[in-house]
């Protein structure tokens, strides 16, 4: 049996080790602390700014979606799909056009697929939205968004507030606190009493993503229907909502197929051989404790970029691989890693590991360092994700495309 | 003293941290670990103790600094400050009792069956939540006839072996209070299982971990024990002995909380740490060969495995599981929570009961409605909690193991 490691446990991680396992493979997944995945607003942005499908092919030959394929693409994102219908969390979209779905702040988010209870807010749709937030909760002001939205020509009734049969908190009630009272079907119980002739004449309601987290479908099946409307959720700052809920399905999901989960240490690469047939030999685990070595077949990497820790940014001005120190395209002054104005485009989101066509990555001579190492995700040169909205599409793409070579 | 608080500034305030608190998820006296820990320590003065009341219901569990992506040392932060907060007010005699396991084995042992029969009468059990808050509805275990080390005197040694002796298979077991004075049993099972396995287990002077006292705020008091532990490991880790023990919380403490929260950093109590090894990290890191050599009796059953939290905080995965899956007939259920709530002595608290089963809430639920026929989880509180509040029983994973070897 092929034993395989992957780094990082976001949504590149989490897919490469899913997509492993359903090949065979035995596979060790190991991460230092969770964080993309559950920061995130659990959709799946592939292309943002125009039709995604037409958009990947006229790409420069260096993007990861070049060297990933448009098949790979594709099958990713359906492998995705369906493990998320299996799971009860439906995520409804496609990748040749996207959802125009609105933001906690009033702005529009394109993305190709999203949770149902998310994709219900789709702004094409020409149905009259109210939008609502919920009394002592502050991650979220209706107003805000609804006047933001407005000037983007959106139909937008009313911005209201509504209550919850909750008593007085002795701290701030977060996204995810709701979320557990949500679970309670008592709970909704009481809600739906308390809403409901509130919300007489509204058609669509959007709320801030706080349904639950136990069975969030579920949830939002059963007040949409008891309320008599359509209900939406909007993500909110993080940690949202969405992300932890798409986060758990997988996770749960990987360790299920026997991915043998491994949580906290920090992870160096182990190397033997030399010239053309260096490889990989395994990874030193620093775990609590001390060095545990992990002998191994294959290492695929997907730990991230800079917010994520598979770039480290340092103060000399030089930009590291943290794992293997593997060779990093970026700009060696520092004044040119960041852009005039933070809106604009930042090139140091540019920066990374070229990889080939079988997402190895690359040494100054053009060829594969080690036979046997993959990368995929955010740790990849040559795509600026924010200002694509490609992130997770090229994070599921890459580790289709890695799994694909490192077990095919 | 060194300083956690260090790492504050790298906290985002992503609250990742509160979102996955057992205990701020169930009640808002818990204001959550970023709140009180991170953010508290910024906008602290150094030189006067931290205020915080809400501290004292953190459960020590630890998820915080697991999940956490950056770093942040968020629960050596908190005990740190915990500790500080119970200086100036005076430790309740039920917290001075409850800390030392030792020392109530050591009084109860001689006449251990009395002891038993009046502890868990309803009378004292109503007096002890009188008179010391004990809950009268929290587990207290049942101190044993004969403690291990009398039981295993032969194998009591006072130094490691002399420096001509090849130490190549010796093991150094740390019992830990639990299998001293409450489960003998069960340290006598996983010496058998080690010997089985070519090992020659010796047990090396030892004393109570100290985290109980750590966990109720006597710092001072647990930095003895440690030094006491540090001093008699120290020689065996020194002549290249792994220092193995049953016990998840135990074995932390020795690899992390001695030099991380008691700030014990130096070579002596490094070499301990890395020497230190759970007893399943150990049978899958150090004994893969000898473990691939097994053949293991089929054990037909269904089981719930509930990793405890201490477990989680040493970064080595679950690895009881990677064992587990080699016992035909085995089919083992995970368990969907992060913790069971009794978090070492926090449970037994009559304040803080109720908190601790709601924490354990969904587990408990999880494991009567998966209709399994028993629970396994790595840490004797735990164990004897789940066994309270489901009624069903739960084992050690070693026992299972020792069961599939046929020892009894």
């Amino acid at each position: 049996m092929t034993e395989i490691v992957v780094v990082g446990c976001g949504l590149t991680g989490l897919m490469a080790s899913i997509l492993a396992a359903d090949r065979g493979a035995k596979v060790t997944l190991v991460a230092r602390g969770r964080g993309g995945l559950t920061l995130s607003h659990g959709c799946i942005d592939v292309w943002g700014r125009a039709t995604p499908s037409r958009a990947l092919s006229r790409l420069r030959m260096s993007h990861p979606y070049r060297l990933a394929g448009k098949e790979s693409v594709q099958a990713g994102i359906e492998i995705l799909r369906d493990l998320c219908h299996q799971a009860d969390l439906p995520y409804l979209g496609n990748i040749s056009h996207n959802l125009r779905l609105p933001t906690a702040v009033g702005t529009v988010h394109p993305t190709a697929l999203a949770p149902k209870s998310l994709s219900l807010g789709d702004l094409r749709s020409n149905t009259p939205i109210t939008i609502a937030g919920i009394d002592g909760f502050r991650d979220f002001y209706p107003e805000l968004a609804a006047a933001n939205l407005q000037k983007t020509g959106v139909t937008v009734v009313d911005a209201l507030h509504l209550p919850l049969p909750l008593s007085a908190a002795r701290r701030d009630r977060y996204a995810m606190d709701l979320a557990h009272s949500f679970d309670d079907p008592h709970f909704r119980d009481e809600v739906v009493r308390i809403w409901k002739p509130r919300l007489s004449g509204v058609k669509r309601l959007g709320l801030p993503a706080i349904l639950g987290l136990k069975n969030p479908q579920l949830t939002h099946e059963e007040l949409q229907e008891r309320l008599g409307l359509t209900l939406f959720e909007i993500p909110t700052l993080p940690p949202s909502l969405p992300g932890f809920r798409l986060e758990k399905l997988l996770r749960r999901k990987a360790m299920e197929m026997g991915v043998f989960l491994i949580e906290g240490p920090k992870v160096l690469g182990r190397v033997e051989g030399s010239a053309k047939s260096a490889r990989v030999s395994g990874v030193v685990l620093q775990t609590t404790g001390g060095a545990r070595t992990l002998p191994t077949d294959i290492v695929i990497l997907a730990t991230g970029g800079v917010m994520h820790g598979g770039l480290v940014f340092q103060q000399n001005g030089q930009v590291r691989e943290s794992v293997l120190d593997l060779p990093v395209i970026y700009d060696e002054s520092r004044q040119h890693w960041t852009a005039s104005s933070p809106l604009e485009s930042q090139p140091y989101a540019n920066y990374g590991l070229l990889v080939n066509e079988q997402m190895q990555p690359l040494g100054a001579d053009g060829q594969p360092i080690y036979t046997n190492l993959f990368c995929a995700g955010g740790l990849l040169a040559n795509a600026d994700r924010s200002n694509e909205g490609s992130r997770q599409g090229i994070g599921i793409a890459t580790a289709y495309r890695a799994v694909e070579v490192a077990l095919g | 003293m060194i300083r956690p608080n260090l790492s504050t500034d790298q906290c985002l305030k992503c609250n990742i941290c509160t979102s996955a608190c057992p205990v701020a998820s169930v009640s808002d006296e818990f204001m959550g670990p970023k709140s009180v820990g991170p953010q508290a320590a910024r906008y602290g003065y150094t030189d006067r103790p931290p205020s915080i009341l809400s501290l004292t219901w953190c459960s020590g569990c630890g998820i915080c600094s697991l999940v956490c992506p950056h770093d942040v040392a968020v629960a050596e932060i908190n005990i740190q400050a915990k500790a500080e907060v119970v200086k100036p007010r005076k430790v309740k005699l039920r917290d001075q009792l409850i800390s030392r396991p030792e020392l109530l084995g050591r009084l109860a042992l001689p006449v251990a069956s009395l002891a038993n029969r009046s502890i868990n009468s309803r009378a004292t059990r109503w007096l002890l939540e009188k008179s010391l808050a004990i809950s009268s509805s929290a587990p207290l275990p049942a101190f044993a006839n004969q403690s291990l080390r009398t039981r295993m005197s032969s194998k009591c040694v006072d130094s490691p072996p002399d420096p001509e002796v090849d130490t190549d298979q010796i093991v150094a077991f740390f019992h830990g209070c639990s299998s001293n004075y409450y489960e003998p049993d069960l340290g006598i099972l996983a010496i058998s299982i080690l010997e089985q396995l070519g090992q020659n287990v010796i047990i090396p002077p030892q004393r109570c971990c100290g985290l109980p006292l750590q966990s109720n705020g006597l710092l001072k008091s647990a930095r003895r024990y440690a030094q006491t532990n540090i001093s008699s490991l120290a020689p065996f880790a020194n002549r290249g002995i792994p220092i193995v023990g049953i016990s998840t919380s135990c074995t932390l403490s020795l690899k992390h909380d001695y030099r991380d929260i008691l700030g014990l950093q130096d070579d002596r109590s490094n070499l301990v740490a890395s020497s230190t090894f759970d007893f399943f990290e150990f049978l899958t890191f150090q004994l893969a060969e000898e473990l691939n050599h097994l053949e293991f009796k089929p054990v037909p059953a269904e089981a719930l495995y509930h990793p405890p939290c201490q477990l989680r905080s040493h970064g080595i995965g679950f690895p009881a599981l990677r064992v587990l899956e080699r016992i035909p007939g085995l089919q083992i259920l995970l368990s969907e929570s992060e913790c069971c709530g009794i978090a070492g002595t926090y449970g037994i608290k009559q304040e803080k009961n109720l908190i601790a089963h709601d924490v354990g809430k969904s587990l408990f639920e999880q494991a009567q409605e998966s209709e399994v026929d028993f629970v396994l989880s790595d840490s004797e509180t735990c164990r004897w909690w789940i066994t309270k509040y489901t009624g069903l029983p739960v084992y050690h994973p070693l026992e299972i193991i020792a069961r599939a070897m046929e020892i009894e």
